[in-house]
């Protein structure tokens, strides 16, 4: 398949061996992970003969994962350091940083075969980018689209994960709820910090552990969607779970992560079999011929199809909070709240500070972050004791889930950087020349 | 003589405005590279889920609590029948974290937190 977003020199031979796929110009590992790797895999994974030492994604790195190799180029130490943002692939100039992933050979034998029933998943944040992929402008929402094209891919059923952030509302509105009333005592401490976004899920494990107490149990919502496809979704359709494969398919790369972990089988099956990334459903569509900008709006499927607005704001900064507090108003203080804008949460590039005047409660107050970097600096606060907040919401991507590092990638990243090294071959030029 | 050094001087200044020139445009390619144009695309996907939440026709209800398949899941005689946070809530909606800060001791040059 062509590719219009690969800039690199065609020539350029990759020192990694193994299968691979480039898909919207990045390159994905053909290789679909079990629980057994989890520990041991490189999500993003870097080709050394690509890569040409610009430390750009040293920089980028929250957790300063991304170490000089003794050739100058950059890769990730361990596995354990990363976080799988997947910020570093995003940044990269050179495309040297490509995904250890893919499961998308496995999910296409599992559409072909007559006795699996496949169902889509698919995250607020996908149908905002996906559009990009087929030359729609940037942020044109494709949620009609989307289901369309899943449905000629021949997905079974398509199970909104927009539908599953109704849920993780009402469940993390409710324990927010209980944990006010409780007044953050004993091991339910306040504020409580939300749950999902599997790289800052990852993150508090390994650096802030401390806090763990502090974010809610509540899985994220493909986590809660898997677990009720597969029990929920299996008594509404008839379909015995066993047959059933679940596809979660997201603007991330530490999604395939989550879907892994091991405590993730609550229906006594796998909750979900395979994640993939908005990339990779772009090539699917692209590959199966499908001509996505002429199809049809269609819908999700019922039972857990329709969604919300509070829903879809999962895909943004401050969405989540913003969802919540919708819930978390009427709920604490049992009348309607008529004027959404009241609850409007305004972001930044920082910190940004959210206070809600509920009637009968008084004010509930939250906080909003994204790009861990600031995530820290808010941990920081709370391990002080300084953080007077009842809610934080943090997501690991700078702008959430819509700059998620699985989304397609920005070609005029590659641009600049071409402009860049023409300006510096001019330059070498030009002094070459004032020498001799 | 004098013609000569005026004509100099203009060619220098083209020269000059030339070079400013370039230099603008340097300035607004480079502005705009690496995670500042990042950004630019984030703001326009961010708008567009903004609009998609007060667009009727994309999302009939904007609260989690009225969408009526979420309000058939918690029913009374719905899949999750206790309501939110319940005893089948948790054992299948909720989960626990682990402490994973020993798998990266021993790892240098991390962002210490
Ligand atoms: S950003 Fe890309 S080219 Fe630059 S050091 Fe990192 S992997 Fe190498
Ligand atoms: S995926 Fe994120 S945490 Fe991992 S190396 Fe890249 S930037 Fe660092």
């Amino acid at each position: 398949m062509s590719d219009s977003s690969t800039y690199e020199n065609p020539g350029a031979v990759s020192a990694l061996s193994g299968t691979f796929q480039r898909m919207e110009g990045v390159n994905y590992r053909l290789f679909s992970p079990e629980v057994s790797n989890l520990e041991s895999v490189f999500f993003v994974e870097t080709d050394p003969a690509r890569c040409q030492g610009c430390g750009k994604c040293q920089v980028q790195c929250p957790t300063g994962a991304r170490h000089k190799q003794p050739d100058g180029t950059r890769d990730v130490v361990d596995p354990a350091a990363c976080v799988n943002c997947g910020q570093c692939l995003t940044i990269c100039p050179y495309r040297a940083i490509g995904e250890g992933t893919s499961y998308v050979p496995e999910v296409l034998e599992k559409l072909k075969d007559p006795n699996t029933v496949v169902v889509a998943m698919t995250a607020p944040a996908v149908r905002y980018a996906l559009g990009e992929c087929f030359g729609l402008p940037v942020g044109t929402y494709v949620g009609g689209k989307m289901h369309g094209a899943l449905r000629r891919l021949g997905f079974d059923y398509i199970w909104d994960n927009e539908w599953a952030a109704d849920v993780t509302v009402m469940e993390e509105g409710t324990e927010l709820i209980e944990r006010l009333h409780d007044g953050g005592t004993g091991d339910r401490p306040l504020p409580q910090f939300t749950s999902c976004c599997p790289g800052w899920i990852k993150f508090c494990e390994t650096f802030y552990p401390d806090l763990i107490p502090h974010l809610s149990t509540c899985k994220s919502p493909v986590g809660m969607l898997g677990a009720l496809a597969k029990t929920y979704g299996s008594e509404e359709t008839g379909v015995v779970p066993e047959n059933v494969y679940t596809v979660s398919i997201m603007p991330c790369i530490a999604k395939k992560y989550e879907g892994l972990r091991p405590e993730l089988n609550a229906s006594g099956q796998r909750d979900i079999d395979a994640t993939i990334n908005t990339r990779e459903l772009a090539y699917l569509i692209k590959e199966a011929g499908i001509y996505f900008t002429a199809l049809p709006d269609e819908e999700a499927d019922p039972a857990l199809g329709i969604s919300t607005g509070a829903g879809t704001l999962f895909g943004t900064t401050g969405g989540v909070m913003e969802a919540a507090l919708r819930f978390a108003y009427e709920a604490l203080s049992d009348e309607v709240l008529s004027d959404l804008a009241t609850t409007a949460v305004e972001t930044g590039r920082g910190l940004t500070k959210v206070t809600v005047e509920v009637p009968g409660f008084g004010p509930v107050r939250g906080a909003v972050v994204s790009g861990l970097d600031k995530a820290a600096m808010v941990c920081e606060k709370v391990r002080a004791g300084r953080a007077d907040y009842h809610f934080i919401e943090v997501m690991a991507c700078p702008g959430g889930c819509v700059n998620g590092g699985g989304q397609p990638v920005d070609p005029s990243i590659m641009d600049a950087s071409l402009f860049k090294k023409m300006v510096a071959s001019v330059n070498k030029r030009f002094k070459m020349r004032r020498i001799a | 003589m004098k013609t000569k050094r005026w004509d100099l001087s203009r060619r220098t200044f083209i020269k000059a405005s030339g070079l400013a020139c370039g230099y603008a445009l340097f300035g607004v390619r480079m502005a705009r590279e690496g995670a500042a144009r990042v950004l630019d695309i984030v703001g326009l996907r961010q708008d567009s889920v903004h609009k998609a939440d007060a667009n009727p026709a994309l999302y009939r209800y904007r609260k989690s609590q009225n969408n009526p398949m979420v309000k058939a899941l918690y029913a009374s005689d719905g899949f999750l029948s206790e309501g939110p946070a319940g005893s089948l809530s948790h054992e299948l909606l909720h989960t626990h974290y682990g402490d994973r800060s020993a798998s990266i001791e021993g790892i240098d040059g991390l962002r210490r937190y």
